[in-house]
């Protein structure tokens, strides 16, 4: 009998397989109740494997290194040392495991997927099998990777997600559906190739200083082997640079973010809804488990000023591109970079504050934005049309949608109350008092990010939802139902997310303490970097600049922008 | 049952109406629609029980001067709320004799006030949906009063933006309600980024947030001070930029007269007497900190004196009477400010300038509260025209709200032994205390001359409003039907209740020093000798009510001829007022527009550099291909003869070696 988290990450595989061989043809009636299904088990599993995982007793601070996953499953895949008189004794493990961050986004990405799979319910008619099959893939690939703790296995459910999302973009989306595929699959994988050759030059580097590491590609055992032996600050400085360049396009960090509005506004709403609430968390979550407790010097000296400057820039520039939106879709995809600034601001103050907020701030990003990408869905279903100009009044025809917009908007611009504000706050708040002074620049910066997504996101409800009725045409005839308010089923997919947003935004404490361990430990690593290391590094962090410029990019196919 | 009470007094003052919410939005939304006023009335009234009753409990055996140093908090955590690192904010209510007396002004005044909504906003279709809006605002005003941390007061200082945001895009099908919501929230958050990063401040100086830590002993702020005395200017500036933006003072003053598009209930509660207070409040609360930054209160002098003159020049001429007394509120906000900055004064000023200032703000509301009430009762009889010069002559037809705007009008103009008189009159004493000693005494000097411009004007255009609506031939707008009606009880109560108040309460708790001493058994405050009466304050304030008045009598009763000729003869001036000096045109060209078309240019620099160098580098590939690809045409010809060059090169160059080799 497999535990509950292997059931929980291959559960919707199976579905998906067991739903494309059996009933290739189904109708999309038959295929959407298989794949709520099968979501709503996962759904449920990934609680039962949440219970048993509060139910563990405390680890005590000194018992454990800087990742420590709990309810693990550990077999060896490949052990090198087998292999001759002259190999590695490494070995390639398939190493499961769970710890409270990646228990939260895990639980984040189940809930997602309900909601996906209910916005689609009548949007997807042609080859909905198919398309259920790739959104249930797709959520094991998410599950995987938050619950792999071997490096090549991260990797591999890693690049693993792009396959289903590109196929859900690329024939499933909007008129430039191909291109926006393709975009994003080849940038985003040429990042990624990056960022694999970073990890195993880590990995070697490693296994070279420390020869007794029989484990290497086991996360843990490499974050413990790197707290107690770190790397010289040249080579974690090299090694930092690649490993970011992957998770900084998938952030996606400016000016390396092009790639995701162009994908948003061609994906189907509920490939928008999981690329946004919890794709892009991958990035971070990589920076957060690959970075944070591997290069500490690295991050401290390099990362805290060239990532932070990075994510406030993008903060401001992200809010003003989503000003200049006409497409709301492609606004709330430019607010996402700008939200996605403030949780790297915030994994990047390197205190326990900054981090916990990081995290946090990637559940809320995921609850609100996903409510914001689901609703344009729904208004779009009923109008065909995103433009801001051509909606107006949408609040007065649909009251309860005009309620779910106004709620969902003030979750996202971080009204106090909401979600939104915690995590907001502590990234701000611990980039405020990190890296001697330049922390209070990005953190001004961030702040003045939170005044534009105000006047950008209330723009859209003001526009578009308020003022008098002006709205694109109704279809009548045979085949056209009048245009009705939100119906059970989008209040289903809608209310668990607002409800969320409002519960973690008013008792944030109990998701706090629950990655807090981890936060303390990867935080207790910066404790003692800065009091024994003081500005070993500075001319990397000052030569940054040019070098990230060198960055390799990215190859496209022979389609271009039409 | 009195320990009791004692405990669970704090948080039942904001639980009640957050219960009315709760009850409207649930139940109030579907049953009994027509009756949704009903919890929050029931709600305030408990409300406003309890903080009378916490009157008591926070300074307990009677007080007088003698008492000061008995000064006390009462406080209770209610939960923790975010505790990680070093940022530990529970949610703690605490209540000294500041809050208790801000927090009767807020349930007494929202108490009259939803009594009046409930027959103003009958038959409205959002009916139960204003008060639900209106139970959340006295909520958070309650809160943000009793917050216990600065943390907590910003998550209710945002709290009831969003209230606000709410109340004034109320009609949000209105497209100029929807934009003036939004303006609203959007410049309040420029106050709030202020404010949120003088709080990052405090947590990184003083490593705690906590009012009780802070205000009531000394020791942390004596300890900064000695290391980095610089750093508490930064955070006053930057506390008094959120107080900017909230109470609508210069150059964040644009939002509060389009906030007017809101109900009128709204404007009088929260754009007049409540929360653009919150800025007042939250000065007068870090007083601690303010008097070890004489400069920044100079700033706050000065922003005020600015604000009050601006609003006042903008005041003389607008015909919406209920923009006349959003720019009065806007002004006499700048007069609050005024006297709390005179703190910079002198060393034993600090406390006088909070008192007055905060007795300004008690008084204020009062008056300013019954003259919105009365204006919505003119727009309701008007057929919602408030456009004075569409009807006039209203004081036989409306003689309820006639009195009831007069007394409020009275108060605030400063008429000896009316509200507004007692509390301007000790700004301006204080202020002139200021000028005639320390090291400022010019710069008090001009700021005093300001405040009494400002006041002379105050009396101006508040009877010019009085007199065009109330007197001169009767004349309805067709909107209002044939036979106008005065305000009936539901709305009558509350404006005569409010109207006694603004005639009174002044008199009642200015002279007699009942509201002074009582504020004095704040923690935190600084301590100060019996400020001396001004009589000559009093003599030229009082002279200048009656010019004022006298002169709004001349143009706008007896001839209003000359006023015509002024028209034309300083149409350029008139204009300039008109259109409020030009400041929110200024900020639309100069400020929106500008970063409006930034927007723009980052729309194009991500999309043709941005963008376009991904596509170049993706393009790299393909270009290196199409280079090699006429290679492989496929033509078996050139294949042999490529074929044939590489085998004649590899036997030339066996042959060399063979060559070599021999």
């Amino acid at each position: 009998m497999p535990s509950l988290l292997v059931i929980m990450i291959f559960l919707p595989a199976i579905a998906a397989v067991a739903l494309l061989l059996l009933d290739p043809q189904a109708t999309a009636v038959r295929a959407r109740w298989v794949a709520l299904l099968a979501t709503v088990a996962t759904f449920l599993v990934s609680w039962g494997v949440a219970a048993q995982f509060l139910a563990l007793p405390q680890v005590s601070e000194t018992a454990r290194g800087p990742v420590h996953p709990q309810l693990v499953q550990r077999h060896t895949w490949l052990d090198l040392s087998q292999a001759g008189p002259h190999s590695p004794g490494v070995k390639l493990e398939f190493f499961l495991g769970l710890d409270g961050i990646s228990l939260s986004l895990v639980l984040l990405t189940t809930i997602l997927t309900i909601s996906s799979v209910l916005v689609s319910w009548t949007a997807i008619k042609d080859r909905a099998a198919q398309f259920y099959a790739c959104l249930l893939i797709l959520e094991t690939g998410l599950i995987g990777v938050f619950c792999s703790f071997d490096i090549l296995l991260f990797y591999v459910f890693f690049e693993f997600t792009l396959i289903p999302l590109f196929f859900l973009v690329g024939i499933w989306g909007g008129p430039l559906r191909r291109y926006a595929a393709g975009k994003f699959f080849v940038y985003t994988l040429a990042g990624s190739l990056i960022t694999l050759l970073g990890l195993v030059s880590l990995v070697v580097t490693t296994v070279q200083a420390n020869p007794g590491l029989t484990t290497p590609f086991s996360i843990p055992d490499l974050a413990n082997t790197l707290a107690e032996h770190p790397l010289t600050p040249t080579v974690q400085f090299t090694l930092f640079l690649m490993i970011a360049a992957g998770f900084m396009v998938k952030v996606p960090l400016f000016p390396f973010h092009t790639w995701l509005p162009l994908a948003h506004v061609e994906a189907p709403t509920a490939g928008s809804v999981l690329l946004a609430g919890v794709l892009l968390k991958l990035g971070t979550y990589g920076f957060l488990r690959m970075l944070l407790p591997m290069l500490p010097d690295a991050c401290l000296h390099t990362g805290l000023p060239l990532i932070g400057a990075m994510a406030s820039i993008g903060i401001i520039y992200g809010s003003f591109c989503a000003l200049s939106q006409n497409d709301i879709k492609k606004l709330v995809a430019y607010s996402s970079v700008a939200h996605l600034g403030f949780c790297m601001l915030g994994l990047f103050a390197l205190n326990i504050e900054g981090i916990s907020g990081g995290v946090l701030q990637m559940i809320n990003h995921g609850l609100s934005t996903g409510a914001l990408f689901c609703i344009v869905g729904m208004f779009y279903e009923r109008y065909h049309t995103r433009q801001l100009n051509e909606l107006g009044g949408l609040a007065t025809k649909l009251p309860l949608m005009g309620v779910a917009m106004v709620f969902t908007s003030f979750a996202s611009i971080g009204l106090p109350g909401l979600n939104g504000f915690v995590g907001e706050f502590l990234c701000l708040a611990g980039m405020f008092r990190a890296g001697d002074g330049q922390g209070v620049i990005f953190s001004a910066l961030g702040a003045m990010g939170v005044v534009l997504g105000a006047w950008y996101l209330l723009g859209v409800v003001q526009h578009a939802f308020f003022g008098p009725v002006h709205l694109p045409a109704e279809h009548h005839g045979p085949g056209h139902e009048p245009i009705a308010d939100l119906n059970a089923r989008e209040v289903a997919a809608l209310a668990p997310l607002l409800g969320l947003c409002l519960i973690l935004g008013l008792f944030p404490q109990p998701l706090l303490d629950l990655i807090r361990p981890d936060v303390e430990a990867v935080a207790k690593l910066y404790g003692n970097v800065r009091a024994t290391n003081p500005n070993a590094f500075m001319h990397a962090s000052l030569n940054n600049h040019a070098s990230q410029k060198n960055l390799p990019s990215v190859a496209l196919g022979s389609e271009v922008r039409p | 049952m009195t320990n009791w009470l004692n405990e669970n007094i704090l948080w039942l003052i904001p639980a009640a109406p957050l219960l009315a919410c709760l009850w409207i939005v649930l139940v109030g939304q579907v049953i009994g629609r027509k009756y949704a006023h009903r919890p929050l009335v029931l709600g305030l009234a408990v409300s406003l029980a309890a903080s009378l009753y916490l009157l008591t409990v926070v300074v307990p055996h009677g007080f007088g001067h003698d008492e000061h140093e008995s000064s006390h908090s009462v406080m209770t955590t209610v939960y923790q709320w975010i505790k990680i690192g070093t940022i530990d904010v529970p949610v703690t209510l605490r209540a000294d004799a500041m809050s208790a007396l801000m927090l009767t002004m807020v349930t007494s005044v929202s108490l009259l006030v939803a009594i009046f909504a409930s027959s103003y906003m009958k038959g409205d279709p959002g009916y139960p949906r204003f008060f639900a809006a209106m139970s959340l605002f006295v909520f958070s005003m309650c809160m943000l009063v009793l917050a216990g941390n600065f943390l907590l007061l910003f998550v209710f200082w945002e709290a009831v933006g969003l209230c606000s945001y709410l109340l004034i895009g109320f009609w949000f099908h209105k497209p100029s309600a929807a934009a003036a919501a939004k303006k609203a929230f959007v410049v309040n958050r420029i106050g709030d980024f202020g404010l949120i990063l003088g709080i990052f401040l405090i947590w990184q100086t003083f490593g705690t947030l906590d009012f009780a830590a802070l205000f009531e002993s000394p020791k942390l702020i004596d300890g900064i001070l000695a290391g980095q005395p610089d750093i508490l200017h930064w955070i006053c500036i930057l506390l008094f930029i959120g107080a900017v933006g909230k109470s609508a003072q210069f150059p964040l003053q644009v939002w509060l007269p389009d906030a007017m598009e809101g109900p009128t209930p709204v404007s009088a509660l929260i754009h007049a007497a409540t929360m653009v207070t919150a800025g007042v409040y939250l000065v007068a609360r870090c007083t601690p900190f303010f008097v070890h930054a004489p400069y920044v209160q100079m700033t706050v002098a000065g922003i005020g004196a600015a604000t009050a003159l601006i609003a006042a020049i903008t005041a003389l001429t607008q015909y919406d009477l209920k923009r006349v007394l959003a720019y009065s509120t806007v002004s006499q906000l700048g007069y609050m400010f005024m006297s709390l900055g005179a703190a910079g004064g002198g060393e034993g000023l600090a406390l006088h300038a909070v008192t007055f200032a905060m007795f300004h703000m008690f008084t204020h509301a009062f008056f300013k509260a019954v003259l919105f009430l009365s204006a919505g009762s003119v727009m309701h009889a008007m057929g919602d025209v408030i456009d004075m010069r569409r009807f006039s002559g209203l004081r036989k037809a409306l003689p309820i709200t006639h009195w009831t705007f007069l007394a409020g009008a009275l108060a605030l103009a400063g008429v000896p032994l009316l509200s507004g008189f007692w509390s301007k009159d000790e700004i301006l004493a204080v202020l002139a205390a200021a000028s005639r000693e320390g090291e400022h005494a010019g710069f008090y000097g001009i700021i005093l001359a300001i405040a009494l411009l400002t006041s002379l004007m105050t009396a101006f255009y508040t009877f010019r409003a009085y007199f065009m609506t109330f007197w001169g031939e009767e004349k309805f707008p067709e909107e209002a039907g044939h036979h106008p009606h005065d305000a009936p009880p539901a709305m009558a109560v509350p404006l005569a209740i409010l109207a006694v108040a603004a005639l009174g309460i002044g008199l009642m708790t200015g002279p007699t020093h009942l509201y002074g001493h009582y504020l004095h058994h704040t923690p935190g405050l600084p301590h100060a000798d019996e400020f001396p009466i001004d009589w000559l304050m009093m003599g030229i304030s009082s002279i200048l009510a009656a010019v004022g008045i006298g002169t709004a009598y001349q143009l706008y009763v007896v001839s209003p001829k000359i006023v015509e000729n002024l028209q034309r003869r300083l149409s350029l001036a008139y204009q300039a007022s008109q259109n409020g000096l030009y400041i929110d045109w200024f900020g639309y060209k100069f400020i929106a527009a500008p970063l409006r078309g930034l927007a723009a240019i980052c729309e194009f620099v991500d999309r043709w550099v941005i963008d376009a160098l991904v596509d170049c580098v993706g393009f790299i590939p393909g270009l290196f291909g199409s280079i090699i690809r006429p290679i492989q045409n496929g033509m078996v010809q050139n294949y042999a003869a490529v074929m044939m060059l590489g085998l004649v090169v590899c036997l030339i160059s066996v042959l060399r070696v063979l060559v070599e080799t021999h």
